[in-house]
């Protein structure tokens, strides 16, 4: 063991820039879903009803906010998983469900995070970790997949329908749709708090430069890492 | 009843129908079954030359709502469909006839035209305790059903019952009801969703059915495209002030007495596919949304157990029917973010205590 700290260069530039956009796209959709869903906070505006909407932020308005930031998601998401294959750091959202050590540092994350224990080994990415991302993929997945089948349904048969409107019978409907894209949308925020807590925790617990390291990727390990393998 | 092969044109010239009236009717049904003008000569040529087409239709698990709607039938008339158009052979509740005789006409009937014959199903079987929970003649409508499919060239499913299940499948759905596409698998199937659907919907259906001796171009459900190609929302006349996002909010508030959209009182034109939008009802009168009152949806899946009519608000399915999904994701994000404080603050005690 060296007592050195060593600087480890981890997220490349392209799943950083795809972490801020999705964080910020993330946060416009919650928000104007949730309008949407029940527009309770602006009220109307007053304009004739035909041209109200050129003037202001109407239901109008704030759908199509929905609509672009859902496209700007789905870019997001596209941009982070082509980058999969090329580049060995970049599979750290893959849970090893498979593997012994997957359990053993899964286990040994949690008693930390449980307090039986004072600290965690160090990892490049603990596995609890990327079992939340890996999920969080599949929530958001599923929301872009709803989402656009939704959308597409004001032109049945056109690209969106034929692309993802199999999931309205699959979930039994298209007001089924709206509802579980409602509660997606909610678990997605759940996330988004534990997520963010966990990567502070870890900034100033662990003093490994957690949150600096999506912005400049790198991190920092006073002793190599237990899953150092991986990148 | 009447002999099959003879013509349209023919059963409408013995009912007395000059040729300038028929050829007026041969427009008015062009253009209801939403083809172009140019398509006139072809009808009237179907009409001239096709043999009127003989019909089946049965009745299972249901109200009779769809028979009630198809009779208002105005444009065209419901009798000139039912005297001219076709050649309605069996129906147990429109039949002046009743009994033995009738069941042994349709027998006979499904013997005679194998294979050429519609079969049009009102309501639905219900699969429990061996489909005792319907019974016609004597049997199970569900092995009636079979048997009559058996035969047909193509089957017609009125209303949401038959199409989806309507509300003997709401749940816990007593009786195991389902949709007729369940039990049977190898004919196709025009469904005509809606509790009921409107009567130029069915009129025009089986027009277009027999005319071309063809099912009409249908969607990824199996409607016809014609009739249930849009949102009740995107052919909705409040729609702009649900664009500019002025709601009722109270059914006896300002918006509902100046037509706002009726979204925020549960409002189910977003999820609905019918005409009710276009075509309208009472010979294009008005429909729900014009009186004042939200879509209920009753030409989609499952509509019964959407929850509430009166509300969007949706609940969660595993945690219950009361449970509003904002107010439960409000409360959990809560829950995490304090959590979130608790633990960290425990974390940073606890590591303190390791660097002594
Ligand atoms: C809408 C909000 C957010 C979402 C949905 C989100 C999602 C994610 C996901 C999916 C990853 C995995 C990255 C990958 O491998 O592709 C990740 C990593 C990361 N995020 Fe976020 N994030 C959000 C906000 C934030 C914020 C506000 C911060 C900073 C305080 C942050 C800091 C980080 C860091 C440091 C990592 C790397 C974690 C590690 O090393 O294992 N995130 N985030
Ligand atoms: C993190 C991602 C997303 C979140 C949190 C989110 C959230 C929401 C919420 C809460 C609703 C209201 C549902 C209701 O009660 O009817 C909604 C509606 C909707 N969302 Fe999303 N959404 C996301 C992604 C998307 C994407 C990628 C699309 C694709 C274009 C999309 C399209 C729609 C559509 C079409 C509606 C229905 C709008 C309407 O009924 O007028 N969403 N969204
Ligand atoms: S009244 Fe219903 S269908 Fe019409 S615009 Fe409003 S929500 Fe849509
Ligand atoms: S407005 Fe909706 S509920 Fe009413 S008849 Fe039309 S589809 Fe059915």
């Amino acid at each position: 063991m060296n007592n050195e700290i060593k600087k480890y260069y981890l997220f490349s530039p392209s799943l950083r820039i795809a972490h801020w956009i999705w964080a910020l796209a993330i946060s416009v959709l919650f928000i104007t879903g949730i309008y949407i869903g029940n527009p309770f906070f602006i009220g109307n505006v007053g304009y004739s009803a035909t041209f109200g909407d050129l003037h202001a932020l109407t239901m109008n308005y704030i759908r199509l906010l929905h609509f672009s930031f859902g496209y700007i998601l789905l870019a997001a998401l596209i941009l982070r998983f082509s980058i999969i294959p090329f580049r060995k750091a970049d599979r750290l959202i893959i849970p090893k469900f498979w593997t012994k050590a997957y359990w053993e540092n899964a286990f040994d994350t949690l008693k930390n995070y449980l307090f039986i224990t004072k600290s965690h080994r160090p990892y490049i990415r603990n596995p609890l970790a990327r079992t939340a991302y890996f999920g969080l993929f599949l929530l958001l997945i599923f929301e872009v997949i709803t989402g656009f089948a939704m959308y597409g349904r004001s032109n049945p048969g056109g690209f969106w329908d034929k692309l993802f409107g199999w999931i309205i019978p699959a979930l039994g409907g298209e007001y089924q749709v709206h509802r579980w894209h409602h509660i997606v949308a909610w678990l997605i925020i759940l996330f988004v708090v534990i997520h963010v807590y966990m990567v502070i925790r870890e900034d100033i617990l662990e003093k490994d430069g957690e949150v600096s390291s999506m912005v400049n990727g790198n991190k920092f390990f006073e002793h190599t890492p237990a899953d150092i393998t991986d990148v | 009843m009447i002999d099959g092969k003879e013509t349209f044109w023919e059963a409408l010239k013995r009912h007395g129908v000059s040729r300038r009236e028929f050829l007026k009717f041969s427009a008015v049904i062009t253009g209801l079954m939403g083809l172009p003008p140019a398509m006139i000569p072809k009808i009237v040529e179907a009409m001239e030359t096709k043999p009127r087409v003989p019909v089946i239709w049965v009745h299972g698990l249901e109200c009779t709502c769809c028979s009630e709607s198809f009779i208002r039938s105005a444009t065209p008339l419901a009798s000139d469909v039912l005297l001219t158009m076709i050649s309605l052979e069996y129906d147990d509740t429109l039949s002046a006839a009743a009994g033995e005789a009738l069941e042994k006409h349709k027998d006979d009937i499904m013997k005679k035209y194998h294979g050429e014959y519609i079969l049009a199903v009102e309501g639905n079987p219900p699969l429990g305790d061996d489909g005792m929970y319907c019974v016609v003649g004597g049997k199970p409508f569900l092995e009636g059903l079979k048997k009559a499919a058996e035969g047909a060239k193509a089957v017609i499913a009125w209303g949401s019952c038959a199409s989806w299940g309507c509300v003997q499948a709401a749940k816990p759905n007593p009786t195991t009801a389902v949709p007729i596409h369940k039990v049977i698998t190898d004919k196709p199937i025009i469904k005509i969703p809606g509790c009921p659907p409107i009567p130029e919907v069915m009129t025009g259906t089986i027009m277009y059915t027999v005319l071309f001796g063809k099912l009409p171009p249908l969607d990824s459900q199996g409607r016809p495209k014609m009739f249930y190609g849009n949102r009740i929302h995107d052919t909705c006349y409040r729609r702009p002030f649900f664009n500019e996002g002025m709601y009722v909010e109270q059914f006896d508030d300002e918006g509902a007495k100046k037509g706002w959209c009726l979204y925020k009182m549960g409002c189910r034109g977003p999820t609905t596919y019918n005409s009710c939008g276009n075509l309208r009802w009472y010979n294009g009168l008005s429909y729900p949304i014009q009186s004042g009152h939200g879509c209920i949806g009753c030409s989609a899946d499952g509509f019964w157990d959407n929850g509430n009519f009166y509300s969007r608000e949706q609940n969660i399915p595993f945690i219950g029917t009361e449970s509003n999904a904002d107010k439960v994701g409000a409360v959990a994000v809560g829950a995490a973010a304090a959590g979130a404080i608790a633990h960290g603050v425990i974390s940073k005690i606890r590591s303190g205590k390791k660097e002594d």
